[in-house]
């Protein structure tokens, strides 16, 4: 009997040992032959429009009603039975406060963006803006496991959403990890395999010239030299390999230094930009101090979709609460969004002049929105998890679509609301696959990776 | 009284009839890991060997028609049994006394000394507190200051020998003796004293409370549940925290019988320092207390005016009558206006970014400049504390619940649980008080799963696998042991032994089965693999890769900077802040490593949901974060493995100094060098062939050392004890 722990968390052992992989502890880069894809022998499963998915996480809460969702500021002052976050679960009297935004209708399909989005205001009528997501939960670790896990609670260790596509599809190059992160998330939890184990966790990359830790051999050493100590290595081990030849962690670890070895060759030139024109770097506001390093993390994330990477999560502004907890004052939104708004524009232009735009996907996306009152005064917006929005483009997505709402002040999603995991499904429909047929098995128990929600937004598939 | 209690029987033939297993299988009285050890006799085998593990490995092999391996070289066993005793490798000196030292008793010397060394306890205190979820950071810890004394704990019992159930009688309840309470001349019984060390064991129970987004997860309970019975029993109880064990006579009930043993516990801290720091921690204090004062007084007159309009202003956003509650003082509201104060207290909660738009600049300027001297005055460096856990009479009075799905607000209060635990002896009366009295049948020589479980885990910690392969889990899903005689005979010489770890220990490592070769002749392997390919019958010692700690702790005493001390606060790897573009590192739980490194298991370790606390190497090589209790390590083959090896500053630096170790103490002299540097870092000579390569690799340029100190770091053996 293949013994294993039931009920608690999984042992990476048994994990590895299902899948018959070796696994590696900080990434998936071990996953491409991963022999499990739900879905696949499913003659009715959705056609694969998208190859690659670039989520775009903004870490601690944007404000959709200084962003994508503006209101009628006729209701400032109105005062209004809030609840509020976390453990503040009871009825408060609040103020709803006026939104200090301006909005402009862009596009053909007239959108209208906020004035902290002039940027991606130009590129609308390629995005699809849901203004009815809603979820359960409203503190921000709670709340990031819901919004990436698609589940609550820490009853069992669900699995990131980048790992359930490792898990899904594989691989499409054997030199680079399924599923990447850059920049720091909130929670590890948004780099976790869960209880599928570490072989589909993230592999965290950096832009720069180390990324991935550890990759390029010291600054003094020359190539030369280092092929010198590896074949010296193969001879000092000839011996020992002899004697336990038979033993398969001793040849694993023989394919372990190889694949390090390239790795170390395919993943430099991918963060090398030496070769992209200067209009490009421009695009992603590559060189201007506030867009630089959001802008180098989307154009490496262009260059991995080019190579086949499969899901590239970019995490802005984590760690701790996450940058767009704007509690105090909303004002602290407008450096974060002009961070953000230059590089992905640039992103959705490049992708489109070079035809990849259909088959890439983008999501842009938060742990909850905020709310239409403050705490404190009338400057910053508490949580809300009741209605907020997020947007999706590219990869069969139908652009210029302006899709749900939520009530007058924006507090809660009124018309078509999409519970969070319908962004899941929405992804993984648009990778090809029955979000249905999204499961795994476990301890004798079948996990079904969405349980909520109402699937995929139609309404917004081209 | 309400005592639910199912008949055991009963139980087991439900469990059964619920197995998917098409005709049900006739029901068995008894699971055999809750029958009485039976010492069993020791098969008698022609042979050299007196000691009864091998026999009983031998016997097993003969059935199976497999063949032992030889004994294993004098080289590769003591490198295996000092990696084993001790988690570092020995020294070129330590390898040429037992080589020269050609008399009968020369390994028995090695392996009593390596018990005695200090180094002992620090190792397999790291294998024990694998499963007693050790973790120096786990989100907000309430005993996460002083959370080392636990741990310090654990390396001293080990060290001492502490028999194994008064080590975990001591973390259950904080008395290593059962002597509870004591009679006085006049016939009064009180509480006895516990020993003050043992204070420190109840860290094992403390570390279970924990604060997660503010809220308290109450999971101190369920942790220590879960803890104790995977540790100590063997069983995975856990899975009755939702519904009656599928596989396993536990129910529900149970679970929370067990939980109820721990639910009058609460988090108690104890100040460590002395009457004198005391004393001077107080005058430093009140020193604060008064400058403190000072300067917030100063801030306070400066804004009051200013406050002032912010509230007037404030109140402009609400309605008259609720304007009109504000303007009264608060002694004389009614309890309705009371209320909407309350409902509407937050509109005023004061920020100072809202105040520096009534305040003119210069004012402002003024303000930031005292608030910065104010805050720059801090409260002096607290005293050294740990946190216990003591029982709280009045949570004692309260009765406990079956949880739905475990959750702590969800009681169901129609299913009130009694303190228990899984196998009550009937009758059993908790008078010595609920720990106590658990503590007391758990570690009970009769009790046939305590000294089982324990080992089967001492086993499995020198053979890399148990006799029973999961030694946490005992029960039917758990698998059965290989050797299921000599297990018993093992757990009955526990006892005999008076439940010395470090007897079994002896027996073990002096055992011919351990000291066998990790290769056997290529002949009997053959015919070997084809019966046994996994070497379950332990025909050949199992080849073993390091575990994190073993292979820091390795690395860092070749190139002579190991730091030997025992205990003390973890310390955080140096380089690894934000190392993995994930940001800033845990919670600071102690110094920066510097120089000299401490050995691996002094490395901080835990999980923080908003920051990084493991260290890259650790989580590279397996380590667990302490979440979970952890049974056995997961031992993976990976490339960021390689990358380790060969990229990291650390390995680098590390290969640095043992190049300049090598070139100190052979003069520069090449060949010695390449032959000092694998008696180091593999204690043995290099063979011909190998001296061979690493010569010509050398070039006789004596600074191409550090290349060659850089290649031992990473040959496969390196990683390996054979």
């Amino acid at each position: 009997m293949h013994a294993e722990y039931p009920c608690g968390r999984i042992s990476r052992r048994n994990a590895l040992y299902r899948f018959g992989l070796l696994g590696s502890a900080i990434g998936s880069i071990w996953a491409q032959d991963s022999k499990v894809a739900p879905g696949a022998a499913d003659p009715q499963k959705p056609p694969q429009k998208a190859k690659s998915v670039i989520l775009l996480f903004m870490c601690g809460g944007v404000s959709h009603i200084d962003t994508f969702d503006p209101k009628d500021n006729k209701f400032a002052g109105k005062i209004m039975d809030a609840i509020g976050f976390g453990d503040n679960l009871a009825p408060r009297k609040r103020p709803v406060i006026p939104c200090r935004r301006t909005f402009k209708n862009y596009g053909e399909s007239g959108i209208p963006v906020s004035d902290w989005y002039p940027n991606v205001g130009g590129v609308i009528d390629d995005i699809a803006v849901v203004r009815s997501f809603w979820s359960h939960e409203t503190n921000h670790f709670p709340a990031v496991i819901e919004t990436t896990t698609a589940h609550r609670g820490r009853q069992f260790d669900w699995p990131t959403m980048g790992s359930w596509i490792s898990y899904a599809l594989g691989s499409a190059n054997q030199n680079l990890p399924v599923f990447v992160n850059m920049g720091r998330p909130s929670s590890a939890v948004q780099l976790s395999g869960g209880f599928m184990g570490a072989t589909f966790a993230a592999t965290p990359f950096q832009t720069g010239e180390t990324p991935i830790r550890d990759l390029n051999p010291p600054a003094d050493l020359s190539v030369a030299e280092r092929n010198r100590q590896m074949e010296a290595l193969a001879k000092m081990n000839q011996e020992f390999r002899e004697e336990y030849a038979l033993n398969s962690d001793i040849s694993a670890r023989l394919k372990a230094y190889e694949l390090a070895a390239r790795m170390q060759l395919s993943a430099p030139p991918l963060v090398d930009f030496a070769n992209e024109p200067k209009s490009v770097l421009d695009l992603y506001g590559i060189g201007e101090k506030e867009t630089t390093d959001f802008g180098r993390q989307l154009l490496l994330a262009r260059r991995m979709v080019e190579k086949g990477v499969r899901f590239i999560q970019i995490c802005h502004a984590g760690g701790g609460n996450g940058s767009w907890d704007a509690h105090v004052d909303m004002a602290t939104h407008e450096p974060l969004c002009r961070a953000t708004d230059k590089p992905i524009a640039g992103l959705i232009k490049d992708l489109k002049s070079r035809g990849m735009l259909d088959s890439t996907l983008i999501v842009w996306t938060t742990e909850f929105g905020r709310t239409p009152w403050s705490q404190h005064d009338d400057k910053g917006r508490d949580h809300n998890a009741m209605g907020y929005t997020s947007w999706f483009a590219g990869g069969g997505i139908k652009g210029g679509t302006v899709h749900g709402a939520t009530d007058e002040v924006g507090y809660k999603a009124v018309e078509n609301r999409h519970y969070c995991s319908d962004i899941h499904a929405t992804i993984v429909n648009q990778m090809g696959l029955d979000y249905k047929k999204m499961d795994f098995q476990y301890n004798g128990r079948t996990f079904h990776l969405i349980e909520e929600g109402d699937g995929p937004i139609r309404q917004i598939i081209a | 009284m309400q005592h639910t209690r199912y008949s055991f029987r009963l139980l087991f033939v439900i469990a059964l009839s619920a197995l998917p297993l098409g005709a049900a299988p006739p029901p068995k009285p008894t699971p055999w890991y809750l029958e009485p050890v039976k010492r069993p006799e020791v098969p008698a085998i022609a042979g050299q060997s007196v000691n009864p593990i091998d026999a009983f490995i031998a016997a097993k092999l003969k059935d199976q028609g497999l063949k032992a391996a030889g004994p294993a070289a004098k080289t590769t066993l003591l490198r295996r049994v000092y990696l084993d005793l001790i988690g570092i490798p020995p020294t070129p000196a330590d390898l040429e006394a037992f080589l020269a030292d050609t008399t009968p008793g020369a390994y028995e010397k090695v392996v009593d000394r390596l018990l005695a060394d200090k180094q002992h306890g620090v190792r397999y205190a790291r294998r024990w507190l694998d499963v007693l979820r050790y973790a120096d950071v786990d989100d907000t810890m309430a005993a996460a200051s002083g959370i080392n004394y636990w741990r310090d704990w654990v390396i001293t019992a080990l060290n001492e020998d502490l028999p194994y159930d008064k080590f975990v009688r001591a973390q259950l309840t904080g008395y290593r003796d059962g002597e509870y309470t004591t009679i006085n001349e006049n016939g009064n019984r009180r509480r006895a004293l516990p020993r003050p060390f043992d204070l420190f064991a109840l860290g094992f129970i403390a570390r279970g409370q924990v604060t997660r987004d503010g809220k308290d997860t109450k999971e101190l309970q369920t942790a220590a549940v879960e803890t104790v019975s995977t540790a100590f029993m063997g069983l995975t109880v856990g899975c009755a925290k939702c519904h009656d064990h599928k596989f396993d006579p536990i129910s529900r009930n149970d679970y929370y019988a067990m939980k109820a043993l721990f639910d009058p516990l609460v988090v108690k801290r104890v100040r460590l320092a002395s009457e004198e720091d005391t004393i001077k921690y107080d005058g430093a204090y009140s020193d604060y207390e008064k400058k403190k004062a000072a300067a917030e007084k100063q801030v306070e007159d400066l804004i009051a005016p200013y406050k002032a309009k912010l509230f007037e202003h404030l109140m402009q956003m609400l309605t008259p009558d609720v304007q009109a509650v504000f303007r009264k003082q608060e002694k004389q509201r009614t309890a309705a206006e009371e209320k909407i104060a309350d409902d509407y207290h937050v509109v005023f909660k004061v920020m100072s970014s809202g105040l520096k738009e009534y305040m003119p600049a210069d004012l402002l300027k003024q303000y930031t400049t005292l608030q910065k001297a104010s805050d720059a005055i801090r409260a002096p460096a607290p005293l050294p504390e740990f946190w216990a856990v003591e029982e709280d009479t009045e949570r004692a009075k309260e009765p406990s619940y079956i949880l739905t799905n475990g959750e702590p607000d969800q009681p169901e209060k129609d299913k009130p649980v009694e303190p228990g635990f899984p196998f009550e002896p009937k009758g059993t009366e908790f008078r010595d008080g609920r720990r106590e009295t658990f503590a007391e049948w758990l570690v009970a020589p009769e009790n046939p799963l305590f000294a089982r479980v324990a080992v089967n885990r001492l086993w499995g910690w020198h053979f890399g696998k148990g006799l029973q392969p999961n030694p946490s889990d005992f029960g039917l899903l758990g698998g059965r042991p290989s050797h299921p005689e000599l297990l018993d005979w093992l757990a009955s010489e526990f006892v005999a032994k008076g439940f010395s770890m470090k007897a079994i220990n002896k027996l073990i490592v002096m055992s011919d089965t351990y000291r066998m070769s990790s290769a056997a002749d290529p002949t009997v392997t053959a015919q070997n693999r084809a019966i046994d390919p996994a070497d379950k019958m332990l025909w050949q010692f199992p080849l073993l890769r390091l575990d994190a700690e073993t292979i820091w702790d390795s690395i860092f005493s070749a190139a002579q900077s190991l730091d030997p001390k025992v205990g003390g606060k973890s310390f955080q790897v140096a380089g690894e802040e934000g190392g993995r573009g994930r940001g800033a590192q845990g919670p600071d739980a102690g110094a920066k490593s510097s120089d000299m490194q401490r050995r691996g298991i002094y490395i901080q370790r835990g999980y923080h949901q908003s920051m990084d606390v493991m260290p890259n190497f650790l989580l590279a090589f397996d380590a667990d974060d302490g979440r979970a209790p952890c049974p056995e390590r997961t031992r993976t083959v990976t490339a960021p493995q390689s990358l380790f090896l060969m990229n990291d500053k650390l390995v680098t630096d590390a290969s640095a100094r043992f190049a300049e170790r090598l070139r100190k103490e052979t003069n520069s002299d090449i060949p010695q060098a390449i032959d000092l540097g694998y008696r180091i870092a593999l204690a043995r000579p290099p063979s011909a062939k190998e001296k061979d390569a690493a010569l010509t690799y050398v070039n006789a340029d004596p600074s191409q050392l550090k290349g060659f100190t850089w290649l031992l770091f990473n040959l496969d053996e390196f990683s390996y004890a054979r």
